[in-house]
């Protein structure tokens, strides 16, 4: 075995949490900083903190340190999620308007909107069945109880960032299952 | 890159750890390896080593391999293994207590002056008859008895199979082949066998007296992660001593199987120095020989 890098990730290979634990305390701070300077929002680069070290747990196998070291390696990720969160904001947040839109309940709308809404619904209503039962869980909380993530984080018994990751896999998922012309829709 | 220097939010450690342990429990490694039944595990070490054998000069089957043995006596060892697990599967007592190497001993001496061919064939027959016995008591969770050891069917298949890769790798090196790592599910269930049998390893090396809490990363494909408390249950009446050990899975067996030392082995050691001697003295204790 080479370097400590190289350690490190076959520990996390191994499913070491401790390496997990020293990784985070080693280099978490410049992942952070980097995700803080892109983003300049300190709950959003959190979120890519805890992004960039899941991946690192899941996939430790994608750090190749013949490109680098294990700390240029993270903060990369943290610059590339960081950006793609900036790039996606502003989609998300259409795409969540559309998502209020198509399960508020029928209110002043015609007799066509209301069954248009209601078949909508349903789809979505279906899609969100499909979702592992932890996301799903999470999804409706927020979206269908109207739950903050603080708030779905005490139902479920699960830190804060934990419910938010569960939602966001859930919307990325979503997103996936639904017709995107239904979603395009009004 | 330019890089700001700010401290990580006090609770994002234990978010980020608690997100991940949920993503991927610790514990298992990567890449998932499929798991396969013990018996499979035997077959599998069985097969890699009549490969070998099969392609073995005349004059290599004379090579010194082990103890007093050369290639073709330590095959016959192997048939009187086979032999007493046979008789062991059969309720046979005698074989409950009998020494691994003396009781193979009259085997291994009787293929003196018999053609090679005779005795690789015996040997893999015997593997087979081995396999037939075991095909419908791989569940069995009834101890079987056999040199000194009592464990169930499956668990001893696991032992075979490890048996079996160690003197692939004697006989491997005996005439100048480079040794061969376990396939990674084969792997994995040695790891986890000798994760298992440690504090015994421990009790046989003198070192089961002490009560220690350790936790072992063993890396690469068939690896993964274990925490264990070994030693009298009870503990110590003071603090526990912990020991953190990572070493590579597959050179671990060979330190289980006695063919390598700690140095060769271990690739961190960290916590109390004199109980990760006492850790790596008992995996070294476990082999059969």
């Amino acid at each position: 075995m080479g370097s400590t890098d190289a350690l490190l990730a076959a520990r996390l290979e191994a499913g070491d949490d401790r390496a997990l634990a020293e990784a985070i305390d080693a280099l978490g701070a410049p992942v952070y900083a980097t995700a803080l300077h892109v983003l300049q929002d300190a709950s959003a680069a959190q979120d890519v903190v805890q992004d960039v070290f899941v991946d690192l747990w899941c996939h430790p196998g994608r750090f190749d340190e013949a490109h680098g070291s294990l700390r240029a390696y993270l903060t990369v990720c943290a610059r590339h999620r960081a950006l793609d969160v900036l790039r996606g904001s502003a989609r998300r947040a259409d795409r969540e308007l559309r998502y209020e839109r198509i399960t508020l309940l029928p209110g002043q709308s015609s007799p066509l909107d209301q069954a248009t809404a209601a078949e909508t619904a349903a789809t979505v209503h279906a899609a969100v069945r499909r979702l592992p039962p932890d996301q799903r869980e999470a999804v409706e909380l927020a979206y269908f109880g109207g739950l903050s993530y603080r708030d779905v984080a005490l139902v479920l018994g699960v830190p804060e960032g934990t419910a938010k990751s569960r939602v966001r896999l859930a919307l990325a998922k979503l997103g996936t299952l639904l017709d995107r012309r239904m979603l395009d829709q009004g | 890159m330019t890089e700001f220097r700010v401290p990580l939010p006090a609770d994002l450690r234990a978010r980020v750890l608690a997100a991940s342990a949920d993503a991927r429990p610790p514990g298992r490694g990567l890449p998932e390896v499929p798991a396969i039944p013990p018996a499979e595990a035997f077959r599998r070490a069985a097969d890699a080593l009549a490969d070998l054998l099969a392609g073995l000069q005349p004059g290599q089957w004379r090579r010194p391999v082990l103890r007093d043995l050369d290639v073709q006596e330590l095959t016959g060892h192997l048939i009187g293994v086979e032999r007493d697990i046979q008789r062991a599967l059969a309720g046979e007592v005698g074989v409950a207590d009998a020494d691994h190497v003396a009781s193979t001993q009259p085997t291994a001496l009787a293929q003196a002056g018999v053609p090679p061919e005779v005795t690789r064939t015996a040997w893999r027959a015997a593997v087979e008859e081995t396999l037939e016995l075991v095909a419908h008591r791989v569940q069995d969770r009834a101890p079987v008895a056999v040199h000194g050891m009592r464990l169930p069917v499956g668990p001893l298949l696991v032992v075979r199979a490890f048996e079996l890769w160690t003197h692939e790798n004697d006989v491997r090196r005996a005439v100048g082949l480079p040794q061969r790592a376990p396939e990674p599910p084969v792997l994995q269930l040695m790891t986890a066998l000798a994760v298992q049998a440690l504090p015994h390893g421990m009790q046989r090396a003198g070192q089961g007296s002490a009560t220690l809490d350790l936790h072992l990363v063993l890396t690469g494909a068939g690896g993964g992660t274990w925490d264990l408390r070994l030693g009298p249950d009870g503990g110590t009446g003071g603090s526990i001593p912990e020991v953190v050990i990572v070493a590579e899975g597959g050179a671990f067996c060979r330190l289980v199987a006695n063919r390598a030392s700690p140095r060769d082995v271990v690739l961190q050691v960290s916590g109390a120095a004199s109980a990760a001697s006492a850790v790596l003295a008992g995996a070294a204790a476990l082999a059969l020989d």
